[in-house]
Protein backbone atom coordinates (compact mmCIF):
# COMPACT_ATOMS: atom_id res chain seq x y z
CA UNK A 1 0.00 0.00 0.00
CA UNK A 2 1.10 3.51 -1.01
CA UNK A 3 1.71 5.78 2.22
CA UNK A 4 0.44 9.24 0.64
CA UNK A 5 2.50 11.90 1.01
CA UNK A 6 0.47 15.43 1.13
CA UNK A 7 0.87 19.03 0.49
CA UNK A 8 0.44 22.00 2.86
CA UNK A 9 1.70 25.06 1.88
CA UNK A 10 5.50 24.68 1.03
CA UNK A 11 5.48 21.53 3.50
CA UNK A 12 5.39 17.64 2.76
CA UNK A 13 3.22 15.70 5.97
CA UNK A 14 3.79 12.07 5.40
CA UNK A 15 1.73 9.95 7.96
CA UNK A 16 3.19 6.41 9.07
CA UNK A 17 -0.56 4.95 9.98
CA UNK A 18 1.01 0.92 10.09
CA UNK A 19 3.71 -0.94 10.66
CA UNK A 20 6.14 -1.11 7.72
CA UNK A 21 8.09 -3.88 6.24
CA UNK A 22 11.80 -2.43 6.06
CA UNK A 23 10.91 -3.44 1.86
CA UNK A 24 8.12 -0.20 2.15
CA UNK A 25 10.03 1.54 4.08
CA UNK A 26 12.70 2.01 1.41
CA UNK A 27 10.09 2.46 -1.31
CA UNK A 28 8.72 5.53 0.92
CA UNK A 29 12.27 7.08 1.40
CA UNK A 30 11.72 6.82 -2.73
CA UNK A 31 8.77 8.24 -3.04
CA UNK A 32 9.42 11.09 -0.57
CA UNK A 33 12.96 12.39 -2.03
CA UNK A 34 11.13 12.31 -5.79
CA UNK A 35 7.98 14.36 -4.62
CA UNK A 36 10.25 16.92 -2.53
CA UNK A 37 12.47 17.11 -6.12
CA UNK A 38 8.63 17.61 -7.97
CA UNK A 39 7.04 20.12 -5.49
CA UNK A 40 10.21 21.90 -4.61
CA UNK A 41 8.89 21.53 -0.67
CA UNK A 42 10.77 23.80 1.29
CA UNK A 43 9.77 21.20 4.78
CA UNK A 44 8.96 17.85 5.39
CA UNK A 45 7.08 16.59 8.55
CA UNK A 46 6.81 12.81 9.27
CA UNK A 47 4.20 11.47 11.67
CA UNK A 48 4.58 8.15 13.58
CA UNK A 49 1.93 8.91 16.36
CA UNK A 50 0.87 5.59 15.42
CA UNK A 51 3.83 3.30 15.64
CA UNK A 52 4.19 1.29 18.61
CA UNK A 53 7.19 -0.24 17.54
CA UNK A 54 10.51 1.80 15.88
CA UNK A 55 13.60 -0.56 14.81
CA UNK A 56 17.02 0.35 14.34
CA UNK A 57 16.48 -0.22 10.31
CA UNK A 58 13.23 2.37 10.60
CA UNK A 59 14.68 5.00 12.35
CA UNK A 60 18.39 4.97 10.57
CA UNK A 61 16.31 5.24 7.65
CA UNK A 62 14.28 8.44 8.80
CA UNK A 63 17.41 9.78 9.46
CA UNK A 64 18.35 9.26 5.93
CA UNK A 65 15.26 10.78 5.08
CA UNK A 66 15.60 13.56 7.03
CA UNK A 67 19.86 13.90 5.81
CA UNK A 68 18.91 13.44 2.02
CA UNK A 69 15.90 16.26 2.16
CA UNK A 70 18.22 18.89 3.70
CA UNK A 71 20.48 18.21 1.04
CA UNK A 72 17.05 18.70 -1.38
CA UNK A 73 16.53 22.33 0.61
CA UNK A 74 13.64 20.52 2.83
CA UNK A 75 13.94 20.55 6.09
CA UNK A 76 12.49 17.37 8.16
CA UNK A 77 11.13 17.03 11.75
CA UNK A 78 9.70 13.74 13.23
CA UNK A 79 6.63 14.04 15.08
CA UNK A 80 4.72 12.10 17.74
CA UNK A 81 7.27 9.71 18.94
CA UNK A 82 5.44 7.93 21.71
CA UNK A 83 7.50 8.01 25.08
CA UNK A 84 8.36 4.25 24.82
CA UNK A 85 9.33 4.57 21.26
CA UNK A 86 11.41 7.61 22.82
CA UNK A 87 12.95 5.37 25.92
CA UNK A 88 13.33 2.46 24.09
CA UNK A 89 15.80 3.92 21.41
CA UNK A 90 17.32 6.09 23.57
CA UNK A 91 18.22 2.89 25.40
CA UNK A 92 19.49 1.37 21.98
CA UNK A 93 22.06 4.81 22.35
CA UNK A 94 20.84 5.75 18.77
CA UNK A 95 19.49 9.51 19.33
CA UNK A 96 23.38 10.77 18.98
CA UNK A 97 23.71 8.94 15.92
CA UNK A 98 20.85 10.52 13.98
CA UNK A 99 20.48 13.96 14.89
CA UNK A 100 17.03 14.28 13.94
CA UNK A 101 14.66 17.14 14.62
CA UNK A 102 11.75 15.87 16.45
CA UNK A 103 8.46 17.87 17.76
CA UNK A 104 5.79 16.59 20.01
CA UNK A 105 2.62 16.67 17.14
CA UNK A 106 1.96 17.54 14.14
CA UNK A 107 1.07 21.44 14.52
CA UNK A 108 4.17 22.09 16.66
CA UNK A 109 6.10 20.25 13.80
CA UNK A 110 5.31 22.93 11.27
CA UNK A 111 5.58 25.91 13.61
CA UNK A 112 8.99 24.64 14.20
CA UNK A 113 9.68 24.40 10.26
CA UNK A 114 8.17 27.81 9.95
CA UNK A 115 10.46 29.06 12.57
CA UNK A 116 13.24 27.29 10.74
CA UNK A 117 12.37 29.21 7.28
CA UNK A 118 11.98 32.54 8.78
CA UNK A 119 15.80 32.54 9.80
CA UNK A 120 16.86 30.93 6.62
CA UNK A 121 15.21 33.31 4.53
CA UNK B 1 20.20 -43.79 71.81
CA UNK B 2 18.71 -41.24 70.56
CA UNK B 3 18.89 -41.56 67.20
CA UNK B 4 17.85 -44.52 67.55
CA UNK B 5 14.56 -43.25 69.32
CA UNK B 6 13.60 -40.68 66.36
CA UNK B 7 14.56 -43.77 63.80
CA UNK B 8 11.67 -45.80 65.55
CA UNK B 9 9.33 -43.11 65.58
CA UNK B 10 9.58 -41.74 61.94
CA UNK B 11 9.22 -45.65 61.24
CA UNK B 12 6.21 -45.69 63.30
CA UNK B 13 4.72 -42.55 62.16
CA UNK B 14 4.99 -43.24 58.05
CA UNK B 15 3.20 -46.93 59.13
CA UNK B 16 0.73 -45.26 60.82
CA UNK B 17 -0.24 -42.80 58.58
CA UNK B 18 -3.60 -43.24 57.48
CA UNK B 19 -4.94 -43.98 60.94
CA UNK B 20 -2.95 -40.72 61.85
CA UNK B 21 -4.45 -37.97 59.49
CA UNK B 22 -7.91 -39.60 59.77
CA UNK B 23 -7.26 -38.25 63.48
CA UNK B 24 -5.61 -35.07 63.44
CA UNK B 25 -8.27 -34.24 60.13
CA UNK B 26 -11.01 -34.85 62.59
CA UNK B 27 -9.34 -33.10 65.37
CA UNK B 28 -8.79 -29.79 62.76
CA UNK B 29 -12.25 -30.23 61.97
CA UNK B 30 -13.63 -30.26 65.52
CA UNK B 31 -11.94 -26.75 66.30
CA UNK B 32 -13.61 -25.25 62.82
CA UNK B 33 -9.74 -24.61 61.43
CA UNK B 34 -10.25 -26.11 57.91
CA UNK B 35 -13.61 -24.36 56.77
CA UNK B 36 -12.60 -22.73 54.39
CA UNK B 37 -9.74 -25.74 52.87
CA UNK B 38 -11.00 -27.82 49.94
CA UNK B 39 -10.25 -31.49 50.96
CA UNK B 40 -7.16 -31.93 48.46
CA UNK B 41 -5.67 -29.08 50.27
CA UNK B 42 -6.00 -30.69 53.71
CA UNK B 43 -4.87 -34.30 52.08
CA UNK B 44 -1.77 -32.50 50.67
CA UNK B 45 -1.21 -30.36 53.47
CA UNK B 46 -1.00 -32.88 55.59
CA UNK B 47 0.72 -35.71 53.65
CA UNK B 48 3.28 -32.53 53.56
CA UNK B 49 3.57 -32.24 57.19
CA UNK B 50 4.36 -36.16 57.67
CA UNK B 51 6.93 -36.08 55.38
CA UNK B 52 8.44 -33.21 57.18
CA UNK B 53 8.07 -34.48 60.54
CA UNK B 54 9.48 -37.89 59.39
CA UNK B 55 12.21 -36.91 57.45
CA UNK B 56 13.45 -34.35 60.37
CA UNK B 57 13.28 -37.50 62.50
CA UNK B 58 15.47 -39.56 60.37
CA UNK B 59 18.02 -37.75 59.27
CA UNK B 60 18.06 -34.78 62.14
CA UNK B 61 18.26 -31.90 59.94
CA UNK B 62 15.77 -29.18 59.70
CA UNK B 63 16.31 -27.91 55.62
CA UNK B 64 12.82 -29.64 54.61
CA UNK B 65 11.11 -27.83 57.50
CA UNK B 66 12.61 -24.68 56.35
CA UNK B 67 12.01 -24.63 52.76
CA UNK B 68 7.64 -25.92 53.36
CA UNK B 69 7.88 -22.95 55.96
CA UNK B 70 9.03 -20.12 53.41
CA UNK B 71 6.26 -22.01 51.16
CA UNK B 72 3.46 -22.23 53.29
CA UNK B 73 4.45 -18.37 54.67
CA UNK B 74 4.17 -16.94 51.19
CA UNK B 75 1.18 -19.17 50.27
CA UNK B 76 -0.46 -18.00 53.69
CA UNK B 77 -0.23 -14.63 52.49
CA UNK B 78 -1.75 -15.00 49.36
CA UNK B 79 -4.69 -17.25 50.20
CA UNK B 80 -5.15 -14.92 54.00
CA UNK B 81 -4.91 -18.00 55.70
CA UNK B 82 -3.69 -16.96 59.35
CA UNK B 83 -1.02 -17.94 61.59
CA UNK B 84 -2.63 -19.91 63.85
CA UNK B 85 -4.56 -21.97 61.01
CA UNK B 86 -1.23 -22.98 60.09
CA UNK B 87 0.79 -23.11 63.31
CA UNK B 88 -2.54 -24.32 65.51
CA UNK B 89 -2.72 -27.37 62.60
CA UNK B 90 0.92 -28.12 63.32
CA UNK B 91 0.28 -28.24 67.00
CA UNK B 92 -2.82 -30.18 66.45
CA UNK B 93 -0.29 -32.69 64.78
CA UNK B 94 1.90 -32.96 67.78
CA UNK B 95 -1.21 -33.79 69.92
CA UNK B 96 -2.10 -36.53 67.89
CA UNK B 97 1.68 -38.29 67.65
CA UNK B 98 1.87 -37.72 71.50
CA UNK B 99 -1.64 -39.31 72.24
CA UNK B 100 -0.69 -42.41 69.48
CA UNK B 101 2.73 -42.70 71.13
CA UNK B 102 1.01 -43.08 74.49
CA UNK B 103 -1.10 -45.85 73.69
CA UNK B 104 1.20 -47.47 71.68
CA UNK B 105 4.14 -47.62 74.20
CA UNK B 106 1.56 -47.26 77.44
CA UNK B 107 3.88 -50.02 79.81
CA UNK B 108 7.05 -49.21 78.17
CA UNK B 109 9.69 -47.43 80.05
CA UNK B 110 11.09 -45.75 77.12
CA UNK B 111 7.82 -43.70 76.83
CA UNK B 112 9.45 -40.35 78.06
CA UNK B 113 12.14 -40.42 75.72
CA UNK B 114 9.66 -41.03 72.76
CA UNK B 115 7.34 -38.34 73.58
CA UNK B 116 10.37 -35.94 74.53
CA UNK B 117 12.02 -36.60 71.32
CA UNK B 118 9.00 -36.31 69.25
CA UNK B 119 8.25 -33.18 71.17
CA UNK B 120 11.60 -31.33 70.08
CA UNK B 121 11.68 -31.97 66.64
CA UNK B 122 8.20 -30.79 66.25
CA UNK B 123 8.40 -27.79 68.30
CA UNK B 124 11.79 -26.83 66.21
CA UNK B 125 9.76 -27.22 63.09
CA UNK B 126 7.06 -25.15 64.92
CA UNK B 127 9.28 -22.38 65.73
CA UNK B 128 10.70 -22.02 61.93
CA UNK B 129 7.32 -21.52 60.52
CA UNK B 130 6.55 -18.85 63.31
CA UNK B 131 9.66 -17.25 61.99
CA UNK B 132 8.99 -17.40 58.52
CA UNK B 133 5.49 -15.97 59.23
CA UNK B 134 7.41 -12.86 60.75
CA UNK B 135 10.04 -12.76 58.20
CA UNK B 136 7.30 -12.65 55.38
CA UNK B 137 5.23 -9.94 57.23
CA UNK B 138 7.42 -7.62 57.35
CA UNK B 139 8.56 -7.97 54.15
CA UNK B 140 5.67 -7.61 52.89
CA UNK B 141 5.37 -4.48 54.91
CA UNK B 142 8.43 -3.35 53.27
CA UNK B 143 7.81 -4.12 49.88
CA UNK B 144 4.07 -1.55 50.48
CA UNK B 145 6.33 1.14 51.89
CA UNK B 146 8.73 1.10 49.32
CA UNK B 147 6.51 0.78 46.63
CA UNK B 148 3.82 3.89 48.18
CA UNK B 149 7.30 6.33 48.59
CA UNK B 150 8.24 5.38 44.62
CA UNK B 151 4.47 6.40 44.07
CA UNK B 152 4.95 9.72 46.44
CA UNK B 153 8.32 10.63 44.87
CA UNK B 154 8.25 11.90 40.67
CA UNK B 155 5.74 14.79 41.17
CA UNK B 156 5.42 16.51 37.64
CA UNK B 157 3.78 19.71 37.76
CA UNK B 158 2.32 21.92 35.63
CA UNK B 159 3.31 25.28 35.88
CA UNK B 160 2.55 26.87 32.40
CA UNK B 161 0.89 25.83 29.64
CA UNK B 162 3.58 23.49 27.78
CA UNK B 163 5.99 23.91 31.29
CA UNK B 164 6.54 21.08 33.52
CA UNK B 165 8.72 21.12 36.66
CA UNK B 166 9.91 18.04 38.55
CA UNK B 167 11.13 18.69 41.54
CA UNK B 168 13.21 15.63 42.68
CA UNK B 169 14.11 15.27 46.32
CA UNK B 170 16.42 12.43 47.96
CA UNK B 171 18.33 9.76 46.84
CA UNK B 172 17.60 8.35 43.54
CA UNK B 173 18.52 4.75 42.76
CA UNK B 174 18.20 2.83 39.52
CA UNK B 175 14.39 1.44 40.29
CA UNK B 176 13.77 5.39 41.40
CA UNK B 177 15.61 6.99 37.83
CA UNK B 178 13.95 4.47 35.68
CA UNK B 179 10.54 5.55 36.92
CA UNK B 180 11.42 8.65 36.77
CA UNK B 181 12.04 8.71 33.37
CA UNK B 182 8.64 6.72 32.23
CA UNK B 183 6.83 9.41 34.09
CA UNK B 184 8.19 12.34 32.99
CA UNK B 185 7.97 11.19 29.58
CA UNK B 186 4.21 9.62 29.66
CA UNK B 187 3.48 13.70 30.98
CA UNK B 188 5.13 15.46 28.37
CA UNK B 189 3.10 13.02 25.78
CA UNK B 190 -0.26 13.91 28.15
CA UNK B 191 0.30 17.89 28.68
CA UNK B 192 1.90 18.12 24.99
CA UNK B 193 4.72 20.37 27.02
CA UNK B 194 7.75 21.50 25.09
CA UNK B 195 9.76 22.80 28.06
CA UNK B 196 11.03 20.58 31.18
CA UNK B 197 12.56 21.73 34.35
CA UNK B 198 14.15 19.03 36.02
CA UNK B 199 15.05 20.76 39.96
CA UNK B 200 18.14 18.87 41.95
CA UNK B 201 18.34 21.01 45.04
CA UNK B 202 17.15 18.24 46.65
CA UNK B 203 19.41 15.28 45.37
CA UNK B 204 21.98 14.56 47.90
CA UNK B 205 24.33 12.37 45.73
CA UNK B 206 24.33 12.29 42.45
CA UNK B 207 26.81 9.37 41.05
CA UNK B 208 27.87 8.32 37.43
CA UNK B 209 24.16 6.05 37.45
CA UNK B 210 22.17 9.14 37.79
CA UNK B 211 23.80 11.20 35.48
CA UNK B 212 23.92 8.66 33.13
CA UNK B 213 19.76 8.61 33.33
CA UNK B 214 19.32 12.01 33.52
CA UNK B 215 20.69 12.76 30.56
CA UNK B 216 18.73 9.39 29.00
CA UNK B 217 15.46 11.61 30.12
CA UNK B 218 16.76 14.57 28.06
CA UNK B 219 17.23 12.54 25.08
CA UNK B 220 14.23 11.08 25.54
CA UNK B 221 12.30 14.11 25.71
CA UNK B 222 14.22 15.92 22.67
CA UNK B 223 13.14 12.87 21.00
CA UNK B 224 9.64 13.76 22.23
CA UNK B 225 9.71 17.28 21.12
CA UNK B 226 10.66 19.00 24.50
CA UNK B 227 13.90 20.60 25.71
CA UNK B 228 15.17 20.05 28.94
CA UNK B 229 16.76 22.39 31.57
CA UNK B 230 18.53 21.03 34.65
CA UNK B 231 18.53 23.29 37.77
CA UNK B 232 20.23 23.12 41.23
CA UNK B 233 23.31 21.18 40.78
CA UNK B 234 25.02 21.56 43.83
CA UNK B 235 28.48 22.03 43.80
CA UNK B 236 30.21 19.47 44.79
CA UNK B 237 28.06 17.34 42.87
CA UNK B 238 28.89 19.03 39.71
CA UNK B 239 32.50 18.35 40.75
CA UNK B 240 31.63 14.58 40.73
CA UNK B 241 29.84 14.90 37.51
CA UNK B 242 32.77 16.61 36.03
CA UNK B 243 35.50 14.22 37.79
CA UNK B 244 33.88 11.00 36.63
CA UNK B 245 33.82 12.68 33.26
CA UNK B 246 30.01 12.73 32.50
CA UNK B 247 29.25 14.33 28.93
CA UNK B 248 27.21 17.27 29.69
CA UNK B 249 27.42 19.94 26.74
CA UNK B 250 24.26 18.07 25.68
CA UNK B 251 22.26 19.57 28.86
CA UNK B 252 21.11 22.90 29.46
CA UNK B 253 21.81 23.87 32.80
CA UNK B 254 21.13 26.78 35.63
CA UNK B 255 22.10 27.41 38.63
CA UNK B 256 18.83 27.61 40.36
CA UNK B 257 15.19 27.15 39.76
CA UNK B 258 14.43 31.08 39.59
CA UNK B 259 16.70 31.52 36.92
CA UNK B 260 16.15 27.63 34.89
CA UNK B 261 11.75 29.36 34.66
CA UNK B 262 12.97 32.84 33.38
CA UNK B 263 15.23 30.96 30.63
CA UNK B 264 11.85 28.49 30.41
CA UNK B 265 9.73 31.74 29.61
CA UNK B 266 11.90 33.18 27.47
CA UNK B 267 12.14 29.87 25.39
CA UNK B 268 8.21 29.72 25.23
CA UNK B 269 8.05 32.76 24.10
CA UNK B 270 10.31 32.16 20.56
Amino acid sequence: MDIPILKIENFLVVTIQTEMSDDEILKLQKDILSRIKEVRASGLVIDITALDVVDSFMGRTLSNIANTANLLGAKTVVVGIRPAVALTLVELGIRIKWNLNTALNLEKGIDMLKKCIEIRG
Amino acid sequence: MSMNLNKELSLLFEGHANQLKEQWISEMKKLGFLEQVSDDEIEKQFTNLCDIVVSTLKTGKYDDAEKYARDIAQKAVLQHMTVDQVIGGMLKLQDVYQCFIFEKFKDDKRLCDLVSACATVINKIVSINALAFVEESEQEILQQQKEAMLALSIPVLQIRDEMLIVPLIGIIDSARSQQIVEELLNKIAEYQASIIIIDLTGVPIIDSLVANHIIKTVQAAKMLGAETIITGISPPNAQTLVNIGVDISTLITKNNLRTGLKLADEMLQK
